[in-house]
């Protein structure tokens, strides 16, 4: 059900090393075709390529030939209690079986009821019925598509008078019963953190670590009033310091996993993309170093606890 | 007995579309009062909805300026919210919007101008196909022309106005900040916007020349098409328009 590796696949690179990489937006297409910056991967939202044919594609499929792809979507409203959007979930294997991605996401939210779509993640009730809803839907898509999906946990700002389970404990169950793995945004887990007065390292601590196949990063902004600060998951800035940390922490707890800078507004040269991503690789080599130093002491001590504990 | 996953849902989509339901119904109050984090949600639905929408009406935000286009933008989004997860589909009813949009009344080009640039959006994401393969006529007897039925390139789009659309359009995409003057009254205009390359391309058509490729668009055979060109401008030079069109690769194939 994993990543899928065609017999006559037009591509050279498939899996996504365990690397920084970052988002593609069309105002970098040319500057990235043209420079080709050393990133693990590339990332791209799904519904952006959901056009029949012209530039996007174009682009797509010329970046495509020299780099892994992720696709990331956010239009599946896994979360509503409408039946899956059929059509969408076509669209979307189309472009599946076109550019062959190592990964495959949506979020943990819905964007429509009714029918009606309102192009946002909205936050779920985490209830009993929320969750059986959302697994269905999950195990439902993953058939269609033929593939695990991979379900990153979002950015809230508020929370539900009817609500049960805590999110972490709600993408585990998600994870266990539906067989998908989890995309952790530890901007989300920040930015959650600080809007409902949640503590960011045990959130990460009570996810099942193995099902963690992606990490995102962005910027947040601040969003000030009277009564106090709001954080707004805005994809429009550097990754902030406390999300660093929180990085730092997740990697050591976690190993290296492919981590994406993700930007969207306000969006800076790709250079700054890339030298954010680089950060996110230094986080990553001084974890190895750590790994080995660890290791090279245990092998000397005799010792079979090489592991690096938070 | 808890709200159901239906109901909790729908009570939040009227809360942000028609800020009917008492947010304390459903949202905890939390570091802030309920409505406070509801309130987030709603800014981030219509911000991203008139994101949305400004990025396939460039041409109208700046003939209207911010103030006009987010409040249009807000109330086309309540009026005609998206009906599913793939954003290129929305904003398709904009230009009839603003034609019975009472602030956008006195101004009746915008329509027009919106009409464009929801041509331009739809001919941008168009299938590609490959042009028509001139050699490919060679095989058709000359007798059978009149019947054949020419195919034009999926993204190929017809306007029509009395206004003179391309030339503010022309102007109102263009990155300099002063903007010429235009007289309503200084022609209509025939456009033609097609996609040819990667680029998307706005070209001013003559009346026969309109009259024919809006006859092919209409899947019409060819010699309807040739009649319904010679019927508007009895001077049209059809085979050297044919050729022109071949040649720019408006034209895809043929079926007879």
């Amino acid at each position: 059900m994993s990543g899928p590796a065609p017999k006559q696949s037009r591509f050279g690179a498939h899996s996504i090393p365990a690397a920084a990489g970052i988002g593609l937006r069309a105002e970098h297409y040319r500057d990235l075709l043209a420079r080709r910056p050393e990133v693990g991967f590339l990332e791209v939202h799904s519904e952006n390529y959901f056009g029949d044919g012209g530039a996007p594609l174009h682009y797509l499929e010329q970046a495509r030939a020299h780099y892994p792809l992720s696709l990331h979507g956010v239009g599946l409203s896994l979360g509503s209690s409408d039946p899956l959007n059929r059509s969408h979930v076509t669209k979307l294997k189309r472009l599946i079986d076109r550019f062959e991605p190592a990964l495959v996401s949506d979020h943990l939210c819905w964007c429509s009821v009714g029918g009606v779509f309102l192009n946002d993640l909205l936050p779920l009730p985490y209830t009993e019925e929320a969750l059986a809803h959302f697994v269905a839907h999950v195990a439902q898509a993953q058939d269609l598509l033929g593939r695990q999906l991979l379900i990153e946990n979002p950015s809230s700002y508020l929370t539900y008078r009817h609500s049960t389970i805590p999110e972490p404990e709600f993408l585990d169950e998600v994870v266990r019963r539906s067989g998908c793995a989890l995309l952790l945004d530890v901007n989300n887990v920040y930015v959650s953190s600080r809007n409902h007065g949640w503590d960011a390292t045990a959130y990460i601590d009570a996810l099942p670590a193995r099902a963690i196949k992606e990490i995102h990063l962005a910027g947040y902004t601040v969003n000030t009033s009277p009564e106090g600060e709001m954080l707004i998951d805005s994809h429009s800035a550097r990754v902030h310091e406390p999300v660093w940390k929180l990085y730092r922490y997740t990697v050591a707890r976690l190993a290296r996993r492919p981590t994406l800078i993700e930007w969207d507004t306000d969006l800076p040269a790709l250079e700054v993309l890339v030298e954010e991503a680089r950060l996110a690789d230094v986080i990553m080599e001084e974890h190895d170093a750590v790994g080995d130093w660890n290791e090279a002491r245990g092998a000397r001590q005799g010792g079979c606890d090489g592991a690096f504990a938070a | 007995m808890a709200l159901s996953l239906r109901d909790t849902q729908q009570r939040f989509v009227d809360a942000i579309l028609h800020e009917q339901i008492d947010p304390a119904g459903i949202i905890a109050d939390g570091r802030f009062a309920a409505a406070r984090h509801l309130q987030v949600y709603r800014n981030n639905v219509f911000e991203s909805l008139t994101a949305a929408l400004r990025a396939v009406y460039p041409a109208i935000e700046r003939l209207v300026g911010d103030g006009f286009f987010r409040y249009a933008s807000h109330e086309y989004a309540v009026r005609h919210p998206p009906t599913g997860g793939n954003l290129h589909d929305f904003g398709n009813c904009f230009a009839g919007f603003l034609k019975e949009f009472p602030p956008a009344l006195p101004h009746e080009y915008l329509t027009d101008v919106a009409s464009l640039e929801w041509a331009w959006h739809e001919a941008f994401h168009a299938a590609d196909e490959a042009p028509l393969d001139p050699a490919s006529l060679a095989d058709v007897p000359p007798a059978q022309y009149p019947v054949l039925r020419f195919h034009l390139h999926p993204s190929a789009r017809l306007i029509v106005s009395r206004f003179p659309v391309a030339a503010i359009w022309e102007a109102n995409i263009a990155s300099h900040a002063d903007t010429p003057e235009i007289n309503l009254d200084n022609g209509a205009d025939r456009l033609l916007v097609i996609r040819r390359g990667l680029s998307v391309e706005v070209e001013r058509l003559s009346a026969g020349e309109f009259a024919l490729i809006e006859a092919l668009a209409r899947n019409e055979v060819f010699g309807v098409a040739c009649e319904a060109a010679l019927t508007r401008d009895p001077e049209f030079n059809l085979s050297r328009c044919l050729q022109e069109h071949v040649r720019r690769e408006t034209l895809c194939g043929f079926s007879l």
